[in-house]
């Protein structure tokens, strides 16, 4: 896989241009999630499918994770940001970008789209939400006690004989990034997002999460806080909902980004932005 | 299908290049380049070896691996096609021999 330098890391990423000849093709970037993910989940369900679609595909491995570097310290929510433009910027990518994120990934997008609105195009959350006070109180007390009960081997053991050897070695390699860096301490710190700083988030959002996941408490938080979010509840599905229902997810989310492509195309052209939105559809149609 | 219960411990040069037991050859000398300090004898691989629960691979090693396919065999082998059509559980089974076996189909035998 190639890697390229970005913050002085040597980050493994992928690029797959999509199979269309016919005008600028929108650019989805594939962002992972935290501790067991890797650019792997992107690349083994959605990648394929989505630039055979049309549409240029980026994924790439997270500071600390897969097969980019993994400094010891360095991992505010401000770090992530930054690698995630300094690959745009090194893969010569100007023009705004779908995000794809996936829980943490998604995260990032959020973030991303509030300090940055100018390179993205609009965000598609798989399991996500932005980094506010709730979101980091809540991760950084998760994160402290999966540390806590990955450093005992007997965790291990009852991991493999409940959910199988697989899931294992995931907690293990989880538990490695974990230890090896200050990620667990310092990504909760942000910078976090205010609740008003959510009304900047002004990109269309695709909120895809699943009715037992992350959200199934308050499904339409997102689309309350949000200037533009539609959700889409997929139903027997927890936080996995990516690699569990990588068809649906494939599906909605090829449709998002070049529904949305036309919309993103008008709005480089503002004589066109009437004669195009007019027609278009928008986030806010959608329940 | 005509696949090898052989593991495999030698090159087959006689064969041509994407018959099963070439392209098993070819696969196992992957993975010890993916995996770095293991010996090809040691590993034991074959048809029925699993990525994950013998050799403990990871998902971004797969990534690897595709690449690696493509590089060898030409961009007819897209290992991350043939994966997104898969659920979760047959990739965490995927085995050697699934690999030979898309291989080999992917390349016209």
């Amino acid at each position: 896989m190639p890697v390229i330098d970005v913050n002085g890391l040597k980050i493994n990423y992928l690029r797959i241009d999509g199979q269309s000849d016919t005008g600028p093709r929108p650019v989805a970037v594939f962002v992972h999630g935290l501790g067991t993910d890797s650019l792997a989940s992107f690349y083994l369900t959605l990648a394929a499918p989505v630039s055979m679609a049309g549409i240029d595909v980026v994924a790439y491995d997270l500071r600390g994770h897969g097969r980019t570097d993994q400094p010891p310290d360095g991992y505010t929510i401000g770090h992530f940001t930054s690698d995630l433009t300094g690959l745009l910027d090194a893969l010569g990518i100007e023009r705004p970008v779908h995000l794809v994120g996936n829980s943490f990934g998604g995260t990032l997008a959020f973030a991303l789209a509030v300090t940055c609105p100018e390179r993205v195009a609009s965000v598609v959350s798989l399991e996500s939400e932005p980094p506010t006070q709730a979101w980091a109180d809540r991760l950084r007390s998760t994160l402290a006690y999966v540390k806590r009960d990955l450093a005992r081997e007997d965790t291990y053991l009852w991991l493999a004989s409940t959910f199988g050897a697989h899931h294992a070695r995931l907690s293990r390699t989880a538990y490695q990034r974990l230890s090896a860096t200050t990620m667990a301490e310092e990504i909760p710190d942000g910078p976090l997002l205010e609740l008003e700083d959510l009304d900047r988030l002004t990109c269309p959002v695709l909120s895809i999460i699943g009715d037992e996941g992350f959200q199934a408490d308050d499904p339409y938080l997102l689309q309350a806080l949000l200037p533009d979010c539609r959700t889409v509840i997929i139903d027997g599905q927890d936080h996995s909902v990516l690699v569990e229902a990588h068809r649906e997810v494939r599906r909605l989310v090829i449709d998002w980004v070049l529904e949305h492509h036309l919309t993103g195309d008008a709005t480089a052209d503002v004589t066109a932005v009437t004669a195009v939105t007019e027609g278009a559809p928008t986030g806010a149609d959608a329940g | 299908m005509n696949a090898p219960t052989t593991t495999a411990a030698t090159l087959t040069p006689t064969l041509t290049p994407t018959h099963p037991a070439r392209v098993l050859d070819d696969v196992a000398q992957m993975i010890v380049r993916i995996l770095g300090t293991c010996d090809l004898e040691d590993l034991g691989i074959g048809m029925e070896t699993s990525f994950h629960d013998d050799l403990e691979m990871e998902s971004i090693d797969l990534v690897t691996l595709a690449g690696m396919l493509t590089g060898e065999y030409g961009a007819d082998v897209n290992l991350a096609e043939f994966l997104a059509d898969k659920d979760l559980d047959e990739v965490i089974d995927l085995t050697i021999g699934d690999i030979v076996d898309f291989v080999v189909s992917r390349t016209g035998r």
